[in-house]
């Protein structure tokens, strides 16, 4: 009989350990980048100092990671969304792609209207055009039985190359010398920036959008049904829980959603439709809302880190002259050791006896 | 008959990186592992095959480099999805993140180096067959390897006892378990076997089909393998039959625009990948009853035992 | 925990001092770069011409790389005129919007774009005219090719890919006008294993020179293979197909950033468009194969002097597109505005601009 280390899952989950084993988790994760840079003879501590600086260290760093985390954002609260209901959509992607030309088409077809009805009517077509490119895989998905997952991941190809069709073909600036974009929208067509600062009043949209989240699941039937159904189908459906309807609401709310992000993305930032504001932020949302466990607040605490992190290498970059890639390496960092810190907090050790 | 010859030649040289990430991938989901990290793995394998060839100047030494790569990355995540109960989704997510930010880093010295590369095969009077000849000269030993494996893994995975014992663990690990089936090992067996592969698949692209380290080489090669294992139902014969269709898409696209024929619209080649497999999807849920091929039960569950 | 917080407010203090402290010194010079410096491509010769500037003395240069185009881009430019760097160069299209944007708030720093055509009180663009070397290449290939056919891999239908294939066909029509180009689009513009792809395509339907308007050098790998000819492009390419590689049109954009760099700290510096030719060496021919016969070596050096010279025109008409209707009048030459906007092939070449 030997004595050997057993585990056990907790009853309950820790609650305030927890944000110990998280900040141990990023402690961790930080030692490590800075290890890897230590290696390659670089400054370790001066250079996390610098992506902390770069993030965050001043006015502007802290105006250019919020602009950042907008798109990030709202993907991520929509990708949330349909995982309470444990839908998994990947295809924020996509749907932030059909949000953006769903947006752009109004703002190119009526450049005549004044702007407090030109943007909600984007705002309104990047819903719709959003939260379809999104009812796509959940009506599949209750019809057919096909596995969402896969369908959201091939909606993203097939928007990204309906977008690029747009711009080489018919959307294109005749002016733009033969250049992939749409001609630039009219200031009317522009969320205009809050007096001085560089931020756009997009981020209003964000608060919006966490504000009414949170409402929604904390005082709303549907949103009390969604977080019932996706703990337990079954007993979802025995409580006469309308799923079927639920899946398509919260696909389209999510679609959505990430149709804001695009609209946001081609009216405040770049101004017209272009293939370059497809960089990723539809898959980064997925990562966001798991680190933040599907908690608005938390959501975009995490999109901000994030946006941070990814401002800051670029400092790393000017100063120590660190390839982009290091951005990469860090942040596959946090997501493991956060992954392991998840462990602790669900599970505890203790010693037992062989048998 | 040369035009054939040319696309049939291109399309199975071209389509075994996927071929041998989507097989391994197979087997690591059937034991009901979901590895997303496939994309991480083939590129610091294309990455480690170089520099151990290019340090060693052996091919042998240069694959067996990147096989060891895949493995290790595997190994972490199959230590997340096994021992620490991870999500395997994250965990995959990360493990590709991590590995395409270690392979542009590291690799960096080694851009723009020449290495070695395995050459085509000597047919010699093979070549004289039709159709099959001309076809395999173009081939390398390496291709051939991959195609041996088709059959070699579907006879493991349906009747032998390793094959018997993987699709337990996948599809039900409590029964398995009770049944004296060793659950963990299985698992971290069919992972590394995954990473392995995986890290193969990004060698033959660094010492074989385009020579050399580049930065990102593998350009999503690795997601196209996951979407195969739907496509291909979780059958490696089908995951062959899925490798070449997508690679003769791809060759057919640039055969209209090359000889200025355009039967069919590029775009309409672009697009039928991702429409095919929407397709697929439908047939495969719509025959669900006859087992025609549905994904493994724990597929993405993590086991817990007591 | 205090005196840990303290120390590290003390470090961030002494940070951002040394920081300043710097900027106030040297010349900066700032970079932005679309892809990794790693892809051997386009970056990777920028990055070249970047490090030809930190031997001046007194200057001292950084870059961002993979910075996508748009809200990413501005970001980037943002920051580094906030440091105070006095000269920043953008070295893709999209980064021409952002750009402008920034060049209004920060009136004392220079701002250089590369490849497109908008400029401002303080920032003016710049290209080399590769559509030059473009054409001596096509003068090799015309010269080498057994098969009248030449394969050219490019990557996206936009003027600036458009304009280099067609100087390549007129400088190959200009020695064997009987040879016809065929353009194979790859929507990439690195991706080593579509390029293969593309590369064997062309090769299959006859082709025995391939060229290419891509980052990697797969198009010349895959010409060896073949046993075929090739031309690189961006850099001499000859190490990766010593037996394929005729010759390769390449960037070489240091002496074009010194030159902007001096006329900055002279003062003499002037917002406008520098669109630099071959005389300048700011494109330039790699040196020619071994395979490449004496004669036609000649030819094409003399040609290349022509160029620089100015007695030899790429685009002096009569130039008609693939239609037959003359698109650039005889005893005409293209205006820069016109090359800027290509967006037709000339006769000879197979192929769509879509």
């Amino acid at each position: 009989m030997a004595i050997s280390l057993r585990i056990r899952k907790r009853q309950t989950p820790l609650k305030l350990q927890s944000g110990l084993v998280l900040a141990g988790a990023l402690v961790l994760s930080l030692a490590l980048s800075a290890l890897l840079l230590k290696l390659q003879g670089k400054p370790a501590g001066q250079a996390m100092l610098v992506i902390f600086q770069g993030a965050f260290g001043s006015l502007w760093a802290l105006e250019d990671s919020l602009i950042k985390a907008v798109p990030i954002f709202l993907c991520s609260l929509g990708v949330a969304v349909a995982f309470r209901l444990q839908i998994w959509n990947i295809g924020a992607e996509g749907q932030y792609a059909l949000g953006a030309v769903g947006a752009s088409w109004v703002a190119l077809s009526f450049p005549s209207l004044p702007w407090y009805l030109l943007q909600p009517l984007m705002l309104a077509a990047a819903s719709v055009t959003g939260g379809l490119w999104g009812l796509i895989p959940a009506v599949l998905k209750l019809r057919m039985r096909t596995n969402e997952i896969i369908v959201t991941l091939m909606l993203n190809y097939i928007a990204i190359l309906f977008l690029d069709y747009l711009v080489y073909g018919p959307w294109k600036d005749p002016r733009s010398f033969g250049f992939p974009m749409t001609r630039q929208f009219d200031t009317a067509a522009v969320v205009s920036k809050i007096g001085e600062s560089n931020l756009n009043w997009g981020i209003l949209v964000c608060v919006a959008a966490g504000v009414i989240f949170w409402i929604f699941f904390r005082f709303t039937r549907y949103g009390y049904e969604i977080k019932a159904g996706g703990e337990n189908i079954r007993a979802a459906r025995y409580a006469r829980i309308p799923y079927d309807y639920l899946v398509m609401l919260v696909m389209v709310l999510s679609g959505a959603l990430a149709g804001w992000a695009g609209f946001l993305e081609v009216s405040a930032t770049v101004n017209r439709l272009e293939p370059s504001i497809m960089v990723g932020y539809g898959y980064t949302a997925i990562v966001v809302a798991w680190l933040a466990r599907l908690n608005p607040l938390f959501i975009g605490v995490a999109s901000l880190l994030l946006a941070g992190l990814r401002v800051g290498v670029e400092q790393l970059q000017l100063d120590f002259q660190v390839p982009a890639a290091f951005g990469q390496i860090m942040e596959g960092l946090i997501l493991l050791t956060v992954l392991a810190g998840g462990f602790f907090v669900n599970y505890r050790f203790y010693l037992g006896k062989k048998d | 008959m040369d035009d054939l010859i040319f696309i049939l030649a291109i399309t199975l040289k071209s389509s075994i990186p996927v071929l041998l990430a989507s097989l391994g991938e197979i087997i690591t989901e059937r034991s009901g592992i979901l590895n997303l990290g496939v994309e991480g793995m083939m590129l610091v394998g294309a990455l480690a095959g170089f520099v151990v060839g290019q340090q060693s100047g052996s091919l042998l030494l240069g694959f067996g480099g990147a096989m060891a790569a895949g493995m290790l990355l595997a190994l972490v995540h199959a230590f997340f999805c096994i021992h620490l109960r991870a999500s395997q989704v994250i965990s995959g997510l990360a493990v590709t993140i991590l590995a395409t930010g270690l392979s542009s880093f590291l690799g960096r010295p080694f851009i723009g180096r020449v290495g070695i590369h395995l050459g085509s095969l000597p047919v010699g009077p093979l070549a004289e067959v039709p159709l099959v000849g001309p076809v395999l000269a173009q081939q390398n030993w390496l291709c051939l390897a991959a195609l041996a494996l088709v059959p070699l893994t579907a006879w493991a995975l349906a009747g032998s006892w390793p094959g018997l014992s993987i699709r337990a663990v996948g599809e039900d690990p409590e029964a398995a378990d009770a049944a004296g089936v060793p659950v963990a090992p299985i698992r971290y067996a069919c992972t590394l076997f995954g990473g392995l592969l995986a890290g193969l698949g990004g060698a033959y692209l660094s010492l074989v089909y385009t020579p050399g380290w580049k930065e990102g080489m593998t350009g999503g090669q690795g997601w196209i393998a996951i979407a195969m294992v739907i496509f291909a139902t979780w059958r490696p014969g089908r995951a062959l039959l899925g490798a070449l269709l997508f690679g003769g898409l791809t060759a057919l696209q640039f055969y209209f625009q090359a000889t200025g024929a355009e039967l069919v619209p590029a775009w309409i080649l672009r697009l039928l990948p991702y429409l095919l497999t929407v397709g697929i999807l439908f047939l495969v849920t719509v025959l669900k009853r006859t087992r025609f091929g549905a994904a493994p039960a724990a597929l993405g569950q993590p086991f817990f035992r007591g | 925990m205090k005196k840990v917080l303290s120390v590290m407010a003390t470090a961030l203090l002494l940070v951002t001092f040394c920081g300043g402290m710097a900027a106030a010194k040297d010349f900066q010079v700032g970079f932005v770069y679309v892809s990794p410096i790693g892809d051997a491509g386009w970056s990777w010769a920028h990055d070249q011409g970047r490090k030809a500037l930190d031997k001046m003395p007194g200057v001292k240069t950084s870059f961002v790389e993979s910075v996508p185009e748009g809200q990413d881009a501005e970001r980037v430019i943002l920051n580094m005129a906030r440091k105070g760097y006095r000269i920043i160069f953008a070295t893709s299209y999209g980064y021409m919007d952002p750009m402008l944007k920034v060049a209004k708030k920060f009136p004392k720093t220079v701002f250089m774009h590369c490849s497109g055509f908008k400029t401002a009180k303080n920032m003016g663009n710049y290209f080399g005219r590769m559509y030059q070397a473009r054409f001596l290449t096509g003068m090799v290939a015309g010269a080498m090719t057994k098969s009248n056919i030449i394969g050219y891999v490019a990557a996206f239908p936009i003027p600036e890919v458009i304009r280099g294939i067609n100087a390549f066909a007129l400088g190959v029509q200009s020695v064997n006008p009987k040879a016809q180009v065929r353009v194979v689009w790859t929507k990439t513009w690195y991706d080593p294993a579509t390029e293969k792809e593309a590369a064997k395509s062309l090769l299959d339907v006859g082709a025995d020179v391939l060229t290419q308007h891509q980052d990697s050098p797969a198009t010349q790998e895959a010409a060896q293979e073949k046993g075929a000819y090739s031309i690189g492009y961006n850099s001499d390419m000859s190490k990766f197909a010593p037996k394929a590689h005729l010759v390769a049109a390449v960037w070489n954009w240091s002496p074009f950033y010194r030159y902007i760099v001096e006329q900055v700290e002279k003062g003499t510096w002037k917002a406008k468009a520098y669109w630099w030719g071959i005389d300048k060496g700011i494109v330039n021919i790699s040196p020619m194969g071994p395979m490449v016969p004496q004669a036609v070596k000649d030819k094409v050096l003399a040609a290349k002097k022509d160029l620089i010279s100015g007695k030899l025109k790429v685009f002096a008409g009569p130039v008609a597109d693939q239609k037959g209707d003359t698109k650039i009048a005889d005893g005409k030459v293209a205006s820069d505005k016109e090359l800027l906007g290509m967006t037709w092939f000339v006769k000879g070449v197979v192929g769509s601009t879509q």
